[in-house]
């Protein structure tokens, strides 16, 4: 088999050395990579260049570096080379210092992964080695609880059958316990292994073992993954086939697309903004300076010998180029840096909000993406799952439907503990917790010649992926799926007890009777299939088949018998929230089995495509009965919805469920007003086609695609928007083409989906039913093509990583699925009524900080540089800079950047408190509507920044004659009158702030230092003067900020 | 102690929390209003003080240029002859209040030019005038190979024009004493500026330098009444050094601090006789300024009118403010 490509030779390190990959800047060597992680990105010698490089991608600094280079050119140089390299050196050495105090750390944390002892077979025997000296073809001995170091076969362990137990929690996140089992060959001897090239597909392997001229099937049942830990298991051996970078987790750490937000993207439009506004003023006054130049200087002796012997065209050339520089300040070089550190500081906030930590499970919210967080502040869209997320996903087996008996009551109809719980002394491995108190389902299964229910009970017993742990005499379930863990465990309180497996065997204890049964083969689940079958034999050959209700259904045979009883079973189950699963038995020949084996066999070699040949399987089905689990709600899933939709937020619920329990949980959370119509089938079809002008030959394509589409309409102009697609999906399966996905439709039509969204702004909420994890990410794709609000996605499950991955914002719930979903999110919490407080209040005022934030920091740049503008119709349009070099120099660092003016406010302001927040939502719509960040407000604070800077300018050349600095204290009582929320740390920041200020310009206007560099201090004796300037300077600009706010909080107040 | 099972439990601080006890100013109209009104009255008054005491400045100016509307010097403008000596009379009616400053003002004069305001040597003007001059100088760096000093354009062009103030009694000339005392700034003279030090004479010091083109002395025969006002520590040297940042700008010439002339200059006609030798006819005039000064600096009455405007607005947006609320206010109370 040509795929195969990977050899590995047990016990063969000179083979595989030879072949060590050894790689040189781009160039490879070699193919088998050793096991040592590098995670680290710098060393000593291509830090510098190499965080450079990264840094330099950053328009803004590259911008800055050009200035530089201006700046040291003597001609064009009208500020020192200093007042820009200054600033600049800050910022690169303060990302360069955080670059490096990270890469120490990964340092660290790889030699101490690199340093972990293993086992390794040697002429010796077993010695122990460091995890960085594992090779490929290696002989490992793990023992109980270690961590498997490389990716390895399972070769034989000492438990019984070489099954081995391991916890995958690194991995995926799921916490159950998975078996593995060594082929019966290798528990001897080996010689050769040819597998499939490294890749990140963490759920398959192929391979194949080579013995004895003997082929052997190697599959992902005998891999232990680099990462997983060794439990239950004293010593288990491994051949070691894939080492460091070729492993599968190491594959699989592919660097993610960085999500970059709405305000930064607005930013960076503003920063080449800028870029070209600097370049448009320099050309005007290079126009103004060719001008001064040939009318005015030729008549000023003093003046008309200075330019050289340069034609006034080339001085206006250098001219140009001289504004540029100086008005190069007007780019806020440090608010990247700054911008940064307030996303950072924002992020640990809601880590550390006690608010949102689940003492229960004890998990604190965490920001696992820290530039998201204005984002919060603007959701129009949640999208959210329903299991795990709007339910509690703790399982309660309620009633169940056997061969068209209902037992059990509604959840509703009895409150819990009402009626005795069953009498359950008789079975000795009950452990209680069973929430069902129908008395006769126990005395049709105690009572000889049932053999529907015994055979229904025996099937929730055998069918399943649980493994039994047996603690303090009684079995503890671990399961992948909490269905799975709360099926098995009613069958075990009603006498079907599921003991233990082995790799081909399971033992149950039927109302007593201990029985073990032979296990061919394991259908297992996947979203796609929905369904999990068992091959056993219990004497005769059998396959359970346990399914969502619309693939059983349809594979029963012709037939089956108690079908319409079982249907409106199914109904009055969805119809009290119950999740139902569809059980089914099929008697399967011996010759089938062989001949089916025998393909399976093949196809796995070949094409690793079984899910054709499950299908041949799993037909003919006879139905054995129907289960109805209760998934209750989470605490506080309805006032929180109620909440969010008060706020303006659209939710959508994504579920896979059919619709009338979509519906049911919709009424239950709030979703939908108990008055509200919904909008279905039809309806929706001719709502979409009103909206547009379909054309007539469209039509027979939309009836096709939206067949099952539902729409509900609420008064007047509010509707609830249905879809589900199960008529689409049946109609489909009957072909061999797979169902298409609802982006490949939408994808067809994209005026249909136009309309979808169109139509669904005017609904109150969106419930899509039978959704598959593509179909929910296509939703998502939908929202975001068709409008520009802010998506965000809500989940607990693997199902859901791909609809978290799409939205704008991703949010995983610490559920009981496992951690695939939080582990793709960009923020992770433990309950959904915590979104409440995450969005109302964190995002809230993380936009609001934000936005000022922002807004401050280019109003005091620009105002800043414009000054130079004005300044210049006064010199000749000589570049001569108005402040003082230094000035400038230390204005955006030290002054009012960096340490505190912009950093305190937008971190410790709150113009609401939190509890506030939560009591008026609509506060929170501002943020939707991009109220506080948008073009039109940047115009806005463009134009009180030049108003600013002619302030600035013509005050005091009116006041005084001459003026050197003031801005410093305007800007500061600009910002006082801002900020509105003093707690202690802006006073002591705004006072630091004045301070230094008046600290620096003493030093720097200081005779000593005019002795040490006459040339680069010569600004002194200013500084009493300055007093005096900076006490008028704030009564004047002062009333005109005080007015401002006056009005608009008087408008607010109002 | 966190127990073992909440070791993820964070920290209840009022940081952490964001709770940290805070002041929130509420703008309410109850506040706002009574600020803006109590705002605006302090500014009125403020600029109300500032600019009677503007008005209380006495200003005399000057023109001398010679040319155009301004008769006096006229003789002196075509620079024909040099040194061209001309008057200027002028009578008071009352006391000009003491003491009198006088200034020279030039117009139109881009002082604050780049090229021009670097064009000088802060290393030579400290005192090295051993080292060559810098590059910044140029074209007045060097002649003959010999360096300049003090160097630049700046320096060159240094103001020349010389005043002396008479008054006239009985039909006689009373010479004024003008006082060239400490007109510079007090960090010019004693840290930025030195004298190059040499055995002997301060002429010795300056041994192989030249003095600038449009100089008629070298610098230290600047002031030859005064031996220790020589070289770059010369009182009127330092206050032209010291450039302006507005093309139009005045200069400190001379106080009136002494004699009969202690409190003010009594009414009476008075002759200002001037050597003229600056020429500012291509570009733009020159004046002389006698002004008094008070608690606020010179006559600037545009610091006084913008508090009393900034004042007004207070007050007239605290009354729209209050319109509003009221009407607000009203309507409320009436639904």
């Amino acid at each position: 088999m040509e795929d195969l490509s990977w050899e590995v030779r047990a016990n063969n390190r000179l083979f595989h050395r030879k072949q060590r990959r050894r790689s040189c800047l781009c160039l490879h060597r070699g193919r088998y990579s050793d096991n040592v992680i590098r995670s680290y990105k710098y060393s000593a010698l291509t830090f510098l260049p190499l965080s450079l490089f990264e840094q330099f991608q950053r328009i803004a600094n590259i911008y800055f570096l050009c200035i530089v280079v201006l700046q040291s050119i003597p001609a064009i140089s009208t500020l020192p080379w200093y007042t820009t390299m200054i600033p600049l050196l800050t910022v690169l050495s303060v990302r360069g210092f955080k670059d490096l105090a990270d890469d120490l750390a990964r340092r660290h944390s790889d030699s101490q992964i690199n340093r972990q002892p293993c086992d390794l077979l040697t002429n010796e025997g077993f010695t122990s080695v460091q995890w960085k000296d594992v090779c490929v073809g290696d002989v490992l001995r793990l023992h109980k609880d270690q961590t498997v170091p490389a990716d390895l076969l399972l070769l034989t362990t000492t438990e019984p059958h070489s099954l081995c137990y391991i916890e995958t929690s690194d991995i995926d996140g799921e916490t159950n316990l998975k078996i593995r089992q060594a082929l019966a060959v290798t528990h001897q001897e080996l010689s050769q292994v040819w597998c499939e090239e490294p890749n990140s597909h963490l759920h398959s392997f192929k391979g194949v073992l080579e013995w004895r001229d003997m082929r052997h099937l190697l599959d992902t049942g005998h891999i232990l993954l680099r990462g997983t830990v060794l439990r239950n298991t004293r010593v288990a051996y491994g051949l070691t086939i894939y080492t460091g970078l070729d492993s599968k987790i190491l594959q699989n750490c592919g660097q993610t697309a960085v999500k970059t937000t709405q305000v930064e993207r607005t930013l960076n439009k503003v920063v080449v903004g800028i870029v070209l506004l600097v370049l448009l003023f320099a050309l005007l006054l290079a126009v103004g300076a060719g001008i001064f130049e040939a009318r005015v200087a030729p008549g000023i002796e003093a003046l008309a010998e200075l330019g050289g012997r340069y034609t006034p065209v080339y001085k206006v050339f250098l001219t140009f180029w001289g504004y540029i520089i100086l008005l190069s300040p007007s780019m806020p070089m440090s608010l990247y840096i700054t911008f940064e550190l307030v996303h950072v500081i924002h992020s640990l906030f809601i880590g550390w909000d006690l608010d949102l930590y689940d003492g229960g499970v004890d998990v604190p919210a965490h920001a696992r993406s820290t530039t998201l967080n204005e984002e919060l502040g603007q959701v129009r869209y949640l999208l959210s799952d329903k299991t795990g997320t709007l339910t509690e996903n703790r399982l309660i087996f309620r009633q169940c439907c056997v061969a068209g008996v209902l037992y059990g009551l509604l959840a509703v109809s009895c409150p819990p503990h009402s009626s005795p719980p069953l009498d359950l002394s008789w079975n000795p491995f009950s452990c209680g917790g069973l929430q069902f108190s129908d008395k006769r389902l126990v005395d049709t299964l105690r009572k000889p010649g049932s053999p529907d229910v015994r055979e229904f009970f025996k099937a929730l017993a055998l069918c399943h992926t649980v493994m039994a742990e047996w603690k303090d005499g009684a079995p503890v379930y671990q399961a992948a799926s909490p269905d799975e863990e709360t099926l098995v465990g009613a069958a075990r309180e009603l006498g079907w007890v599921f003991l233990s497996r082995t790799r081909d065997s399971m033992t149950l204890s039927e109302l007593g009777h201990r029985r073990q049964y032979q296990l061919l083969a394991l259908l297992d689940f996947t979203s796609q299939r929905r369904r999990m079958s068992v091959l056993g034999k219990p004497g005769e050959l059998k396959l359970y088949c346990k399914g969502a209700d619309i693939v059983i259904l349809e594979r029963l045979r012709k037939d089956s018998t108690y079908c319409e009883s079982t249907e409106k079973a199914l109904e009055v189950f969805s119809q009290g929230c119950l999740r139902t699963l569809c059980v089914a038995v099929r008697s399967v020949q011996e010759g089938l089995w062989e001949e089916w084996s025998r393909a399976l066999e093949l196809a796995a070699m070949t094409t690793g495509a079984s899910d054709d040949l499950y299908d041949n399987m799993e037909r003919e089905l006879t139905l054995l009965g129907v289960t109805a689990i209760e998934d209750q709600l989470q605490v506080g899933v309805p006032e929180t919805i109620a909440t969010l939709r008060q706020a303006g937020i659209k939710v959508w619920v994504l579920t896979g469920d059919k619709k009338e329990t979509a519906v049911n949980v919709g009424f239950a959370c709030r979703l939908l007003d108990p008055g509200t119509r919904l909008l279905q089938g039809e309806e929706l079809r001719s709502g979409l086609k009103t909206h547009g002008r379909a054309h007539e030959c469209r039509e027979g394509h939309l009836a096709l695609t939206l067949a099952d589409i539902l729409i509900l309409r609420a008064r007047s102009k509010r509707h609830i928007l249905y879809k589900g697609w199960t008529g689409n999906q049946s109609k489909h399966t009957t072909s061999s083409t797979p169902p298409p996905s609802l982006q490949v439709e939408f994808e067809e039509q994209p005026e249909l989906g136009k309309r979808f969204i169109a139509l669904s702004r005017q609904c109150q909420a969106v419930l899509c039913c039978r959704t598959t994890p593509s179909q929910k990410a296509g939703v998502v794709q939908l929202i975001r093509k068709y409008t520009s609000s802010i998506t965000m996605a809500i989940g607990d499950g693997a199902n859901d990583v791909n609809m978290i991955k799409t939205a704008h914002i991703g949010v995983g719930l610490n559920g009981l699925e496992g951690g695939q979903a939080v582990q793709n999110a960009d923020f992770s919490l433990a309950k959904f009524h915590f979104l409440r407080k995450l969005l109302l209040v964190h995002g809230r005022w993380s936009y609001r900080r934000i936005s000022v934030f922002l807004r401050y920091f280019l109003y005091k740049t620009s105002s800043f540089a414009f000054v130079h503008v004005w300044f210049a119709f006064c010199n000749g349009f000589s570049g001569q800079p108005m402040y003082e070099t230094w000035f400038i120099t230390l204005y955006t660092v030290l002054y009012t950047s960096f340490p505190v003016q912009c950093l305190l406010p937008s971190l410790s302001w709150q113009d609401v408190s939190a509890e506030g927040s939560l009591r008026w939502p609509s506060l929170y719509q501002l943020g939707v509507g991009r109220q506080l960040f948008n073009p039109r407000l940047l115009a806005g604070t463009f134009l009180y920044s030049i108003y600013t800077s002619l302030v600035l300018f013509f005050l005091p050349l009116s006041v005084f004659c001459f003026s050197a600095i003031d801005f410093q204290t305007f800007s500061i009582t600009v910002l006082i009158l801002q900020t509105g929320y003093w707690t202690m740390f802006n006073v002591a920041a705004i006072v630091f702030s004045m301070s230094m200020y008046f600290l620096a310009t003493l030093i720097l206007h200081s005779p000593l230092l005019h002795t040490i560099a006459p040339a680069d201090f010569y600004f002194l004796g200013t500084r009493r003067f300055l007093a005096a300037w900076h006490l008028t300077a704030p009564s004047l600009t002062g009333p005109h900020s005080v007015s401002n706010q006056g009005t608009s909080c008087i408008r607010r107040h109002l | 102690m966190k127990s073992q099972q909440a070791a993820n439990r964070p920290d209840n601080t009022a940081f952490t929390q964001q709770r940290l006890p805070a002041w929130q100013p509420m703008l309410s109209a109850h506040f706002v209003i009574p600020g803006f009104l109590l705002i605006g009255m302090a500014f009125i008054g403020i600029g109300v003080a500032l600019y009677i005491t503007s008005q209380n400045i006495q200003v005399l100016e000057k023109d001398y240029t010679g040319t155009g509307q301004y008769t006096a010097c006229s003789e002196c403008a075509d620079m024909q002859t040099i040194p061209c000596i001309c008057n200027v009379t002028f009578s008071l009616t009352t006391l000009f209040t003491g003491p009198v400053f006088l200034y020279y003002g030039l117009s139109n004069y881009y002082q604050n030019y780049r090229k021009y305001q670097v064009s000088r040597d802060d290393v030579q003007l400290w005192g090295d005038v051993t080292k060559s001059p810098a590059d910044a100088c140029a074209p007045y760096q060097y002649i003959d190979n010999k360096p300049i000093a003090p160097c630049g354009s700046i320096a060159n062009s240094m103001f020349n024009d010389t005043f002396s103030l008479y008054q006239i009694i009985n039909g006689t000339m009373k010479l004024v004493p003008l006082d060239g005392k400490g007109i510079a700034w007090w960090t010019d003279y004693n840290i930025k500026f030195r004298n190059p030090s040499a055995q002997g004479s301060l002429q010795d010091a300056f041994n192989g330098t030249m003095k600038p083109v449009n100089w008629s002395k070298p610098a230290y025969e600047l002031n030859p009444s005064d031996m220790n006002d020589n070289g770059f520590l010369n009182q009127d040297f330092l206050v032209w050094m010291r450039t302006a940042a507005l093309p139009d700008f005045q200069k400190l010439y001379r106080r009136i601090t002494s004699g009969d002339y202690a409190l003010g200059l009594p009414p009476g006609d008075y002759v200002l006789q001037i050597e003229y030798n600056y020429a500012v006819k291509d570009f733009g005039r020159k004046k002389v300024v006698f002004s008094n000064v008070t608690w606020m600096g010179g006559k600037n009455e545009f610091l006084g009118v913008a508090y009393i405007v900034v004042g007004s607005l207070c007050l007239v947006m605290s009354v729209v403010m209050l319109v509003v609320y009221a009407k607000y206010k009203f309507a409320d109370e009436n639904a």
